[in-house]
């Protein structure tokens, strides 16, 4: 393991730029004096902060893309992994980043508008969001067990005090407590099953197991560590099991069932600008982790230190990861889809839904093939516009009303036009109709499960789009409850104008995505490369996993 | 058989069964005072356990953090909390028997691969100071580990004061002057 080198830094400027805007949001705190003057002072420093770091992102997001795409003056892509190869710079963790910046700048805006968040705490409230945010880009671009487990303390332990964060309501604080014990219990299974993998391979590095376990599924011995060579029948078990309580640590992240239960209670608990970004952040940076550990690990190298990725290599298909990811996959959907029927609150129904969009995430990492993670990815792209959307319509109702069960709904279509039509599309997009962003989302998911064939995949695909036609149903009980139910009162909403805006600015991409979404999902596809680096005894040249097609 | 026992093995199962049985009494006591004081044995056995590794620095950065600082931090709060003897359980543990289930096929199959795998044994270290390689390793390899892991202390701070914070009403503000 190389030492830390300055260069190293210049690669980590994004993140820097956070982190001193985390700084200097906490100074900015004490400069202005009158509250509500403060409260957009904090917004522009933490909307500046978020700018630059897109501004330090953009650029090597283009030139991969422009790489990707064979423009010649862009001749390689920007994969590397330094800080001793903890941190992996590569095209996939460079797309998530700015799908994390623009999550946060949207989340920022929501949480101006707010009336849940009081003018005077802004600045704690926009300093741990950011924090958040550093957590999430560690999380996509760490290569090494140790990073991992920080990225994901840094976004759970900020997310526990976030959910909280309203004052003197019992609600928020039973959420918080709820969120703690959760993910104290599965941070710990995560860390067990991190010390089994440690144990194993003597290393917490993510390359350095891969090639053990590429040792072990060539020649059914591992490599030499400390001069004995372990050949071991119980190694497909032991991995196993390391795998299943690492994966409760990040399925707790991402809510997938059975560790989805604290969900519910904390999207309903917290306040509703947070509920909105958890719902899509986190989520995501859940589902980037998960990949860069699924890829890291079992996915084989091909030739010229390509890999074939096409699906997991031989070894991980003997320890049934594919059939467990489906069948977990395959009950978030239906447990989500089933349990959101009878809620009459919209932020627990979203809640819900968002679970069961978390089964359908999933079903991409059960083929793990290039068009299947540029799948998920697509989609993660697709869902936050469309989920931040319908919170932020719920948010503006909940400001208006004070509440935001179905009731506080009813009549909308006349009270508020524009929001009520907003949220219509949003929630059709959510179903996945066509010819809306989520209809294409959906579909290039289940068409990489398709496209594997075999009717163990055509059955996953099958229970994908039958949950589909049942969320239709309870996304129109919300539909149906602003424009077919009799209004308590005719007198119009007067949301705040930052709502229209916003719900507006939501709307366009959603509808335009699903009629022309060419550029969004080429940029995609021209990022899907995760770095590799060769077996220790190879060579110490870095190599390149390139997922795509040759 | 007993040929095949070495001494700090000897060592080790009474330090493993002290730490283990302190989490037990943490996990299974009904008093939370008691609960306290079972965590105690367990952080002291784990700098046992620390010290049975030649981990010198860890052992007694676990005490004195662990044992000196945590443990009585909770106690504090334990004494300081009302009626918190009087607890009333809201949410009676549920789903026995699927626990039961997982319980009995995760400890099999962990047994199974604790005895069963043939584990890497590194071999014994002599005892020699490890501070000046964890301070290297602080500032070189693991830099980055390291100053995340302040990021995530500085954030953790913050979160706790937002938690603990006494929000008041505008009319209680005007009345203090508007101190916290």
């Amino acid at each position: 393991m190389s030492a830390f080198q300055v260069v190293d830094l210049t690669r980590f400027v994004p993140e820097l730029l956070l982190g001193g805007c985390i700084l200097f949001l906490f100074i900015g705190d004490l400069l202005v004096r009158d509250e509500r003057k403060k409260r957009i002072f904090l917004t522009a420093l933490a909307l500046a902060g978020l700018a630059s770091a897109a501004a330090a992102v953009i650029p090597t997001f283009w030139g991969n893309v422009q790489a990707a795409l064979g423009i010649e003056s862009y001749a390689t892509q920007d994969i590397v992994a330094a800080f001793s190869g903890q941190v992996a710079f590569d095209p996939v963790a460079t797309v998530f980043k700015i799908l994390f910046l623009v999550i946060t700048g949207v989340a920022i805006f929501t949480s101006l508008l707010s009336d849940e968040l009081p003018d005077r705490h802004m600045g704690e409230y926009y300093a741990l969001l950011l924090s958040i945010t550093f957590g999430m880009f560690l999380m996509a671009s760490a290569n090494d067990m140790l990073m991992i487990y920080l990225g994901v303390e840094l976004v759970s332990i900020v997310s526990y005090a976030m959910a909280g964060y309203r004052p003197r309501d019992k609600r928020s604080s039973e959420a918080a407590l709820k969120y703690v014990i959760y993910g104290g219990a599965a941070s710990g299974v995560m860390l067990f099953g991190i010390s089994l993998l440690y144990g194993l391979f003597g290393s917490t590095e993510l390359t350095t197991m891969h090639h053990a376990i590429v040792s072990w599924a060539s020649r059914g011995e591992l490599p030499v560590v400390d001069g004995v060579i372990a050949t071991a029948k119980l190694f497909p078990l032991t991995v196993l099991l390391a795998i299943v309580f690492v994966f409760v640590g990040i399925g707790y992240k991402i809510a997938v069932v059975p560790f989805h239960m604290w969900s519910p209670d904390v999207y309903e608990g917290a306040p509703t600008p947070f509920t909105g970004f958890l719902s899509v952040g986190p989520k995501a940076a859940g589902f980037a982790l998960l990949m860069r550990f699924f890829v890291g690990l079992f996915v084989a190298d091909g030739q010229n230190g390509y890999a074939a990725t096409d699906g997991f290599m031989a070894m991980a298909i003997d320890l049934p990861l594919p059939a467990m990811i489906g069948i977990i996959a395959a009950a978030t959907m239906t447990v989500g889809n089933l349990a959101a029927i009878p809620q009459t609150n919209v932020k627990r129904l979203l809640a819900y839904s968002s679970i069961a969009h978390a089964g359908y995430l999933l079903m991409g990492f059960v083929v793990l093939s290039v068009s299947s993670l540029h799948a998920v990815i697509f989609y993660l792209c697709i869902y936050f516009l469309m989920n931040m959307g319908a919170f932020a319509v719920c948010q503006a109702v909940r400001d208006r009303t004070g509440g935001e069960l179905l009731h506080d709904f009813r009549g909308l279509g006349k009270r508020e036009p524009i929001l009520a039509v907003a949220m219509v599309i949003f929630l059709l997009s959510l179903t996945g109709l066509p010819p809306l962003a989520g209809f294409v989302g959906k579909f290039y998911i289940f068409a990489a499960v398709i496209e594997r064939g075999g009717y163990w995949y055509w059955t996953l695909a099958l229970i994908g789009v039958l949950n589909s036609a049942v969320s239709l149903f309870y996304y129109m009980r919300v539909a149906r409850a602003m424009f077919l139910t009799e209004p308590l009162t005719d007198e119009p909403l007067r949301a705040k104008r930052g709502y229209l805006a916003l719900s507006t600015v939501l709307v366009v991409p959603v509808v335009v995505l699903g009629l022309y979404w060419a550029p969004v999902s080429e940029s995609i596809r021209g990022s899907l490369a995760f770095f590799r680096s060769q077996p220790m005894s190879a060579a110490a040249h870095p190599s390149v996993v390139d997922v795509r097609e040759p | 058989m007993l040929e095949q026992v070495s001494p700090s093995f000897l060592l080790f199962v009474p330090i493993a069964l002290f730490t283990v049985a302190g989490a037990c009494g943490v996990a299974f006591s009904r008093n939370i005072v008691y609960a306290a004081f079972s965590l105690l044995a367990c952080f002291v056995g784990m700098v046992g356990l620390f010290a049975f590794l030649s981990a010198d620095f860890l052992a007694v950065v676990q005490l004195m953090v662990y044992v000196g600082g945590i443990l009585v931090l909770i106690l504090f709060a334990i004494m300081l909390t009302n009626k918190i003897s009087e607890v009333r359980r809201s949410n009676p543990s549920s789903n026995i028997v699927m626990g039961g289930v997982l319980m009995i096929v995760l400890i099999t199959a962990l047994l199974g691969v604790v005895f069963g795998f043939p584990w890497t044994v590194g071999a014994p270290q002599p005892f020699a100071a490890t501070t000046e390689t964890i301070g290297r390793a602080f500032l070189g390899s693991y830099l980055l580990p390291f100053e995340v892991a302040g990021l995530l202390l500085l954030a953790a701070l913050l979160a706790a004061v937002v938690v603990a914070r006494k929000e008041m009403t505008p009319a209680e503000q005007d009345g203090k002057g508007g101190t916290p």
